[in-house]
């Protein structure tokens, strides 16, 4: 049993059915005690720095833990610096498996690359929905969790982030993490109602600067949707066995038509008032605001993160001056 | 009702005292110099000692600055600066419906205003290039005053580098080359220009006002009329003070 390091979601099940444990590799940089010390490291290796944050920060904490010797790099549908980070790992011998999602959606390519990875890891298809019949029991939880946010507005953003974005690896134990949301949700059904004055969601890669959650709730605000955190719970595809529409129907990969359609949908559906279209500096994702400015109808705020660590003053200026804009 | 606006800049502090709509004192202090004299800290806030400023009976004390986080004044109502700003511009046009664009120092704005109430923004307050400090630093090389600067928009040399500090050395270059002062002067203007303009074009509408220490830049409003699609482009007459004046609008009205 080995850590399968990953770059961004991909079909745990088959890492999991392999008997390893699935590790992603934003969550492990992110919740480091000095996730910018990564960041120094990397620059210092030769990374420029006008590139994302976050891919740096990835290389960093995989050499830094020294527990991770194979990785899969997703070099279609998430970022194009992964493909030339996979080289720079390999310098360091790490053997790094690529992934792709095709741009095209296509069940067949899909399925192709889902083969490849179930023959790595020599994996075969009743293990796979074996697995997944367990991790969808979370993932019932993590949508009712998600209720909880928008629905029952017991929920914080900060919870509904979190607890959505763990779910790309359920933390490497699925068992605990199952165990760790019941627990959760008995303590959040037991709350009374929040109330604020805007309803905010958030869309876009998570956030290098995890407060902005609590921050936006000391302002009369509070983030009930995290669009692409929902989409790791693969929520849309629970009960169903083929794995390959499973990931077809997970949105972030491919065309931001999925996307809107979808954030749109949940706009209605939970009442938004305004969103914060979240982009990470140098990402061509920032290129995607003009589509989206001109596709929703809420007003939007774009903002662009850069280093880990707390809201800086000009994030906080910006967030501050949107709430106060949009609050009725 | 006499009412204190208090805008707090990174360079400056404007303050303006507003009784029956009118504005009856206005001053402005360099920041360091205002902390140092008029100011102490109270438990992490900052008490302003009025007498000292000769300001007697205020009954009111709105302030504003960079991120509400950083002003934290006793006794005082704080806004955000977007707002005291686009209430400033109101206030000082009589105007409902605007785009307001506001070069500061070290940031700008630009914010629709539709019906008196603001409907969005874009800030830039990463790049110096398209802020004062950059016609400051400039203004500097060319060895002119701003106000001097700002006057001309014929035939700008080309700048283009991307940093202000890098646009300097590029400068220096034109220098060399030969250009004459009124066409090297035009070319940091235009470059400014082509900085805010990006910022400009996601809103369409006749009206521009502009406010903030940049913003009776002839040559950029040259620029504006000629290269965007606004019709009219109006100059705040306190363009330093427009924040400080809009936080007293707000102590007025709420």
């Amino acid at each position: 049993m080995k850590k399968i390091g990953f770059t961004t979601s991909i079909p745990v099940e088959i890492i999991f059915a392999s008997g390893n444990v699935p590790v992603d590799l934003n969550n492990i940089f992110i919740t480091s005690k000095n996730p910018g010390k990564y960041i120094e490291l990397a620059e210092n290796t030769g990374f420029p720095r006008s590139t994302c944050a976050w891919i740096k920060g990835i290389y960093s904490a995989i050499l830094d833990k020294n527990e991770i010797d194979t990785i899969v790099g997703v070099v279609e549908g998430d970022c194009s610096n992964t493909k030339a980070l996979i080289e720079v790992l390999e310098l360091q011998g790490i053997r790094s498996i690529p992934f792709s999602y095709p741009i095209s959606r296509d069940y067949t390519l899909l399925g192709n690359e889902i083969k490849k990875l179930c023959s790595i890891f020599k994996v075969e298809a009743k293990d796979i929905i074996s697995i997944k019949k367990e991790l969808d029991e979370i993932r019932k939880n993590l949508v009712y969790l998600d209720e909880l946010t928008w629905k029952e507005d017991k929920a914080s953003g900060f919870e509904n982030h979190l607890w959505q974005v763990s779910s790309s690896d359920f933390e490497g134990d699925f068992k605990s993490f199952r165990e760790k949301l019941k627990e959760k949700i008995n303590e959040v059904e037991k709350r009374s109602k929040l109330k604020e004055n805007v309803r905010l969601g958030y869309i876009g890669v998570p956030p290098i600067n995890s407060d902005i959650y609590d921050f936006v709730e000391t302002i009369g605000a509070r983030v009930v949707f995290n669009e692409v955190q929902r989409q790791f719970t693969m929520a849309a595809g629970i009960n169903n066995e083929d794995i390959v529409e499973v990931y077809r129907m997970f949105t972030y990969p491919y065309s931001l038509s999925g996307r809107l359609e979808d954030i749109k949908r949940e706009i209605d559906v939970r009442k938004i008032d305004g969103i914060i279209h979240y982009t990470q500096s140098f990402c061509f994702r920032g290129i995607e605001d003009i589509v989206i400015r001109k596709e929703l109808d809420v007003p939007i705020l774009t903002l662009e993160g850069d280093r880990p660590g707390e809201l800086d003053a000009r994030s906080k200026l910006r967030i501050e001056s949107f709430v106060d804009m949009i609050t009725p | 009702m006499k009412i204190v606006g208090i805008d707090l800049g990174s360079r400056s502090v404007k303050i303006v005292l507003f009784e029956d709509n009118k504005i009856t004192f206005n001053k402005v202090l360099d920041t360091a110099l205002f902390y140092r004299e008029y100011c102490k800290s109270i438990d992490g806030r900052i008490n302003i000692d009025f007498d000292k400023l000769e300001l007697g009976g205020i009954e009111r004390i709105v302030g504003t600055g960079y991120g509400r986080n950083n002003v934290n004044i006793i006794n005082a109502k704080i806004i955000v600066e977007l707002k005291a700003h686009t209430l400033g511009a109101m206030w000082q046009t009589g105007l409902k419906d605007f785009i307001l664009l506001d070069i500061g120092g070290q940031d700008s704005k630009v914010i629709s205003v539709k019906n008196c109430k603001m409907i969005d923004m874009i800030l830039n307050d990463k790049c110096a290039a398209s802020c004062g400090r950059y016609l400051e630093n400039m203004s500097t090389v060319l060895g002119i005053s701003i106000d001097t600067l700002e006057k001309y928009y014929e035939a700008p040399v080309e700048l283009s580098s991307t940093c202000a500090v890098f646009g300097e050395s590029e400068l220096i270059g034109r220098i060399s080359e030969g250009y004459p002062l009124e066409q090297l002067a035009a070319g940091v203007n235009y470059s400014l220009f082509l900085r805010i303009k990006p910022m400009l074009e996601r809103f369409k509408s006749e009206t521009l006002v502009m406010a903030g220490g940049v913003a009776g830049n002839e040559a950029l409003m040259y620029f504006i009329k000629n290269e965007t699609c606004f019709k009219e482009v109006i100059v705040v007459e306190k363009s330093q003070l427009n924040g400080a004046i809009g936080c007293c609008v707000y102590g007025m009205n709420s």
